[in-house]
C-alpha cells in the first residue's frame, strides 16, 4: 500500500461506512451497526497512524494528486490531498477522539430503535469523512467542500431528535450561522482565485507576497469570518449553546473536539496569509480574547451542565484563536489537542451522568454524585482541573503556554499584553465556573429533587473511552513541558514547525512566575466555589448584582439582537416588495400585456369582414409593390 | 384605314367599359361586356392575331358570357340597394385607381420599347403557327390548362348539387 | 431602340395607343370591382380587367413579332373561363335564394 492510497483510504472508509449503514439501515442487525459505525473510524485512525509514522521518519510534505476534476482555462481543480505535519496532526485528533466517542455512543445511544441507531452512525460517519476531508484537502475547493459538509453533518446531528421542536430550531440556527460564515469563506476563496489564479494551497502560498496589501487584509478578514462562524466565536456564536440539543456524544465530538476547531485549523493552514496581513491577524487574537472572556462570564449563570461545557468550549477556542492570533501556532495547536482530550472527557462523563440520571441535565438536581458514581466523578474532576489549568494536567501545559507566549511577545503597542490580561482574567473566571459546576453536581449532598436516587455507574462501553481520555488528559502534558521548564522539550511545536513555522520568541523567566500565580489563583477560585455553593458560607454574588445576573442569563441579549435584526431585514424586504417589486416589475409586465392586447384590438379592426375593403387593401398593396419594383428596376 | 378601325373599336370598347361599371342592372353590365369583347376582338384582328380573334368571339363572348346570362336568368331580377354601407370605400377606391392611373401614365410617357425580336414578320398569328407552338413548345402548359378545365367542371358540378345542408358542405 | 410603331399593312399605328386603351379598360374594371356591390357585376368587372390584360399581351406580341404573347393570351382566356365558372357556382350557392344581392352581407369573418 502506497502512502497515496493510505491517504485516500483514510477518507473513503468513513464515507463507505456511511453509505453501507444508510442503505442497510433497515436490514442490518444491530451488531453489524455496532461494529461498522465505530469500526470505520478506528480504521481511519490506523491509516492516520501510518501517515504519522511516515511524517516522523521523513520530514516531507506530500501533495497527492489523484486526478484532475475541473479544467477550465486557468481554473484547474485537482482532486488532491495535502498530507503534511499539520494535516496529519488534525487527522489524528479527529479520527482518534472520533473513534473513542463513536465507541462510547454505541452504549449511549443503545436505547434508540434500530433505524435511528443506524441513522446516528450514518451521520457520525458522514461527519468524520467531512472533517477529514476538510483537514486533508490540498486545495481551496475541497476545503470548501469539507467545510460545507461538516456544517451539514452538524445540522443533521444537532437535529437528530427531530421530533423535538427545540432540536429542530437549534439545528436550523446552527446551519444558518454556518452559512453566514461560509459566505465569508467563499468570498475569501474567490478573491484568492482572482488574485493568484490558483486553488492549490502550495501554489497560492508560494505566491503570497511578504508585503501587506489591502487585498490580502480583505482576504484574511473574509477567511476569518468563516472561521468565526465555524468556531462559534463572537459575534457568530449564538448557535453553540443551542446545539446542546443534540445527543451528548455529538456535543463531545463536534462541538468540543473537532468541528469547532476547524476555524483554528483554517487560520493555522492559512498562516502564510495571516503572517503578512497584520490587522486581520490582530483581529484573530482580539476576537479570541473577547470570546473567551464573554463565554466565561455567561458560563457563570448556566444551570444546564451541557451548557456550561458549551460556553467553556467557546471560551477555550478563544484561547486557541488568541494563540494563532499572536503567532504562537505550535502552542495554539497544542491547546487544541489538550482541549480535545479534556473537553471530550468532560462531555462524555457528563453523558454518563445524564444517562444515569434519566436524561436530567439541570445540575441543581444532582448533588453528591461523587459517592455514587466514583469513576465518572473522578474522570470529571480530572477534566475540570485540566480545564482550569492546574498542574500536572495537560490543560496547564497548554493554556499557560499560550498565555505565557502572549505576555512575552515583543510588540510595539502592547497589544499581545492586553490580550494576556483578558486571557488571565478569563482563566480565573474559568476556575470559578468550573468549580461551581463540579461542586454543585458532584460535591455536597444529594439534591432533594433528584430524579434518580441511586444512579449506577456507566456500563463498560461507556466507561472505557472516558477512562482512556482521562489517562490522556493526565499524561498529555508530557508532550510539551515547555511552560514548566523553558529548556524542556516541545514535541507538538517541533512536530508542526516545518509547516507553521517556529515561534519567534520564548518566555522569559517571568513566565514561571506568571504560570505559577495563575495556577494558584485559579485553584483558589475553584475552591472558593465550594464555600459558595456547598457550604453556603458566603452569599452568592448574584445577590449583590442582580442586574448582572439578568444580563448574563440573557447572554448579553445577543439572541434578542439577532432576532430583531432578522425581523428588521424581513420588514425591509417586505417594504421593497410592496413598493418596488409589485408596482415596478409586476406593473411593467402587466402594462406590457395590456398594451399588447390593446394594440391587437386596434389592429384587428382592420378585419372588417367586408370583402370590398379587402379588395381595396389588396389593390393598394399591389400598387405599392408595383411602384417598388419599377423604382428598383429603373430608378 | 387601320386608324379608323382602331378609333372606332377603341371608342366602342370604352363606352362598353363605362357601361359595365355604371349599369344598375347586372344584365346590362353583362351585355356591355359583350360589346367590349367584340370591340377587342376587332382590335386583335387588327394586330394580326387571327386565331385569338376567333377564339375571343366563340369562346369568350359566346360561351363565358352566355354562362353569365344563364346565371342572371337563374337568379332573377336583382336589386342593389341604393346606399352602400361603407362610406369611405368609394373615395378610397377612386384615390387608389387614380394613383394607379398616374403610374401607368408615367410609365407610358417617354417609354422606349425594346427592339422587336422578329421585325416585319410575313406570316404572323396564323392558326398553323399557333397550333405548332401549342403542340411543341407550349405542350406542357396546354395540357395543364386542360386539367384545369376538368377541375373547374368537376368543381362546378359539385358546388351546384341539390342535396346539401349548409353551403359549402 | 424602337418607338414601338406598328406597321399594319399600309397604315402605321403606335403601340402605345393600344396600351393606353388597355390601361383605361383595366382601370375601369378595377373601379368597378371596388365600388359595385352586386357580386355578378364584380365578376364581370374582373373579366373586363382580364380582357384588358389580353389586349396588352397581343399588342406586345405584334410589336415584338413573338408569338408567345398570343399563346399567353389564349391560355389566359382558358383560365378566365375556368375562374368564371367556379365563381358563378359559388355565387349561386351563396346568393341563390336571397332578395337582395349585396356583397356587403357577407361580413361575418370580422374582428
Amino acid at each position: 500500500m502506497t502512502l497515496q492510497s493510505v491517504a485516500l483510504t483514510l477518507l473513503l472508509l468513513p464515507a463507505a461506512g456511511a453509505i453501507v449503514l444508510a442503505l442497510g439501515a433497515l436490514r442490518l442487525p444491530r451488531t453489524a451497526v455496532k461494529w461498522i459505525g465505530p469500526g470505520t473510524v478506528w480504521l481511519s485512525f490506523v491509516c492516520g497512524l501510518i501517515l504519522f509514522a511516515d511524517q516522523l521518519s521523513h520530514n516531507q510534505a506530500h501533495d497527492f494528486t489523484y486526478w484532475t476534476w475541473i479544467q477550465l482555462g486557468s481554473f484547474n481543480v485537482p482532486v488532491d490531498l495535502l498530507i503534511d505535519r499539520l494535516s496529519v496532526f488534525m487527522i489524528l485528533v479527529v479520527s482518534g477522539v472520533g473513534a473513542l466517542i463513536t465507541t462510547y455512543s454505541v452504549g449511549y445511544m443503545a436505547h434508540e430503535d434500530d433505524p435511528s441507531y443506524a441513522r446516528f452512525f450514518v451521520y457520525m460517519n458522514v461527519f468524520i469523512f467531512s472533517m477529514l476531508l476538510l483537514v486533508s484537502a490540498g486545495n481551496f475547493i475541497f476545503l470548501i467542500m469539507g467545510w460545507a459538509l461538516v456544517g451539514l453533518s452538524s445540522y443533521l446531528l444537532i437535529g437528530f431528535y427531530y421530533q423535538r421542536e427545540a432540536a429542530v430550531l437549534a439545528a436550523r440556527k446552527a446551519f444558518v450561522m454556518n452559512v453566514i460564515g461560509d459566505i465569508g469563506l467563499f468570498l475569501g476563496v474567490f478573491l484568492i482565485f482572482t488574485t493568484y489564479h490558483q486553488v492549490r494551497f502550495t501554489a497560492v502560498f508560494g505566491q503570497v507576497p511578504k508585503q501587506d496589501s489591502v487585498t490580502l487584509e480583505v482576504i484574511a478578514l473574509l477567511l476569518l469570518v468563516g472561521a468565526i462562524a465555524k468556531s462559534a466565536q463572537l459575534p457568530l456564536h449564538t448557535w453553540l449553546p443551542d446545539a446542546m440539543e443534540g445527543p451528548t456524544p455529538v456535543s463531545a465530538l463536534i462541538h468540543a473536539a473537532t468541528m469547532v476547531t476547524a476555524g483554528v485549523y483554517l487560520v493555522g493552514r492559512m498562516h502564510p496569509i495571516f503572517d503578512v496581513a497584520q490587522y486581520a491577524h490582530d483581529g484573530v487574537a482580539a476576537i479570541g480574547a473577547l470570546s473567551a472572556i464573554f463565554a466565561a462570564t455567561v458560563a457563570l449563570v448556566q444551570t444546564d451542565i451541557k451548557r456550561v461545557l458549551a460556553y467553556s468550549t467557546m471560551s477555550q477556542i478563544g484561547y486557541m484563536f488568541l494563540g494563532v492570533g499572536v503567532g504562537a501556532y505550535g502552542a495554539a495547536f497544542f491547546h487544541l489537542l489538550a482541549h480535545a482530550f479534556f473537553k471530550a472527557l468532560l462531555f462524555m462523563s457528563a453523558g454518563n451522568v445524564i444517562h444515569a440520571m434519566g436524561d436530567e441535565q439541570d445540575m441543581r438536581r444532582y448533588g453528591g454524585l461523587r459517592r455514587q458514581m466514583r469513576l465518572t466523578s473522578a474522570a470529571f474532576l480530572v477534566g475540570s482541573l485540566a480545564l482550569v489549568g492546574i498542574f500536572p494536567f495537560v490543560g496547564f501545559f497548554s493554556k499557560d503556554l499560550v498565555l505565557g507566549l502572549a505576555f512575552s511577545k515583543p510588540s510595539l503597542h502592547d497589544f499581545p499584553q492586553i490580550m494576556w490580561v483578558v486571557g488571565t482574567i478569563t482563566a480565573l473566571l474559568t476556575g470559578f465556573y468550573t468549580g461551581r459546576m463540579w461542586w454543585i453536581a458532584f460535591g455536597g449532598r444529594p439534591s432533594p429533587d433528584r430524579p434518580v436516587q441511586h444512579p449506577h455507574e456507566a456500563p463498560p462501553i461507556m466507561l472505557y473511552p472516558v477512562l482512556a481520555l482521562a489517562l490522556l488528559t493526565l499524561l498529555g502534558g508530557l508532550l510539551q513541558v515547555e511552560v514548566a521548564w523553558h529548556g524542556g522539550w516541545k514535541l507538538v511545536s517541533d512536530f508542526l514547525a516545518p509547516v507553521v513555522g517556529v515561534t519567534g520568541w520564548s518566555e522569559g523567566s517571568i513566565g514561571y512566575v506568571i504560570a505559577a500565580l495563575t495556577v494558584v489563583l485559579s485553584a483558589a477560585v475553584f475552591m472558593s466555589a465550594y464555600n459558595l455553593y456547598v457550604r453556603r458560607v458566603w452569599p452568592t454574588w448574584s445577590l449583590a448584582l442582580p442586574w448582572a445576573q439578568r444580563v448574563l442569563e440573557h447572554k448579553y441579549y445577543f439572541d434578542e439582537l439577532y432576532s430583531s435584526l432578522v425581523a428588521a431585514l424581513d420588514g425591509l424586504s417586505q417594504l421593497v416588495f410592496r413598493r418596488v417589486d409589485q408596482p415596478l416589475l409586476d406593473g411593467t409586465v402587466r402594462t406590457l400585456g395590456e398594451a399588447t392586447k390593446a394594440s391587437a384590438g386596434a389592429l384587428s379592426e382592420v378585419e372588417t369582414g367586408y370583402l370590398r375593403n379587402y379588395l381595396l387593401f389588396f389593390s393598394a398593396g399591389a400598387v405599392v409593390i408595383l411602384l417598388v419594383v419599377v423604382v428598383r428596376l429603373f430608378g | 384605314m387601320a386608324e379608323v378601325v382602331f378609333w372606332v373599336a377603341a371608342l366602342l370598347a370604352l363606352l362598353g367599359g363605362v357601361g359595365v361599371v355604371v349599369s344598375r342592372q347586372p344584365i346590362r353590365s353583362v351585355l356591355s361586356l359583350v360589346v367590349v369583347m367584340l370591340a377587342l376582338a376587332v382590335l386583335f384582328l387588327l394586330l394580326s392575331a387571327q386565331f385569338v380573334f376567333v377564339v375571343q368571339i366563340i369562346v369568350y363572348a359566346g360561351a363565358v358570357m352566355v354562362l353569365f346570362l344563364f346565371v342572371i336568368a337563374l337568379l332573377g331580377p336583382i336589386k342593389e340597394s341604393a346606399q352602400g354601407r361603407l362610406r369611405l370605400q368609394f373615395t378610397a377606391s377612386v384615390i387608389v385607381i387614380l394613383i394607379m392611373g398616374g403610374f401607368f401614365w408615367v410609365m407610358l410617357n417617354g417609354v422606349q420599347f425594346r427592339a422587336p425580336q422578329n421585325p416585319a414578320p410575313g406570316v404572323f398569328g396564323t392558326v398553323e403557327q399557333i397550333g405548332v407552338a401549342l403542340f411543341t413548345s407550349y405542350l406542357y402548359p396546354f395540357e395543364l390548362t386542360s386539367v384545369l378545365l376538368l377541375v373547374a367542371a368537376v368543381g362546378a358540378i359539385y358546388l351546384s348539387r341539390v342535396d346539401k345542408g349548409t353551403p359549402g358542405e | 431602340m424602337n418607338n414601338g410603331l406598328l406597321h399594319l399593312g399600309s397604315s402605321t399605328l403606335a403601340s402605345s395607343d393600344f396600351l393606353i386603351l388597355a390601361g383605361l379598360l383595366f382601370l375601369l374594371g378595377a373601379v368597378g370591382v371596388l365600388v359595385r356591390r352586386n357580386p355578378i357585376v364584380i365578376l364581370v368587372c374582373i373579366e373586363l380587367m382580364l380582357n384588358a390584360a389580353n389586349l396588352t399581351l397581343i399588342t406586345f406580341a405584334r410589336q415584338q413579332g413573338n408569338l408567345d404573347g398570343q399563346i399567353f393570351a389564349l391560355l389566359t382566356m382558358v383560365v378566365a373561363a375556368a375562374e368564371a365558372v367556379i365563381g358563378l357556382a359559388v355565387l349561386v350557392d351563396i346568393f341563390g335564394a336571397r332578395e337582395l344581392d349585396d356583397i356587403d352581407d357577407l361580413s361575418e369573418l370580422n374582428g
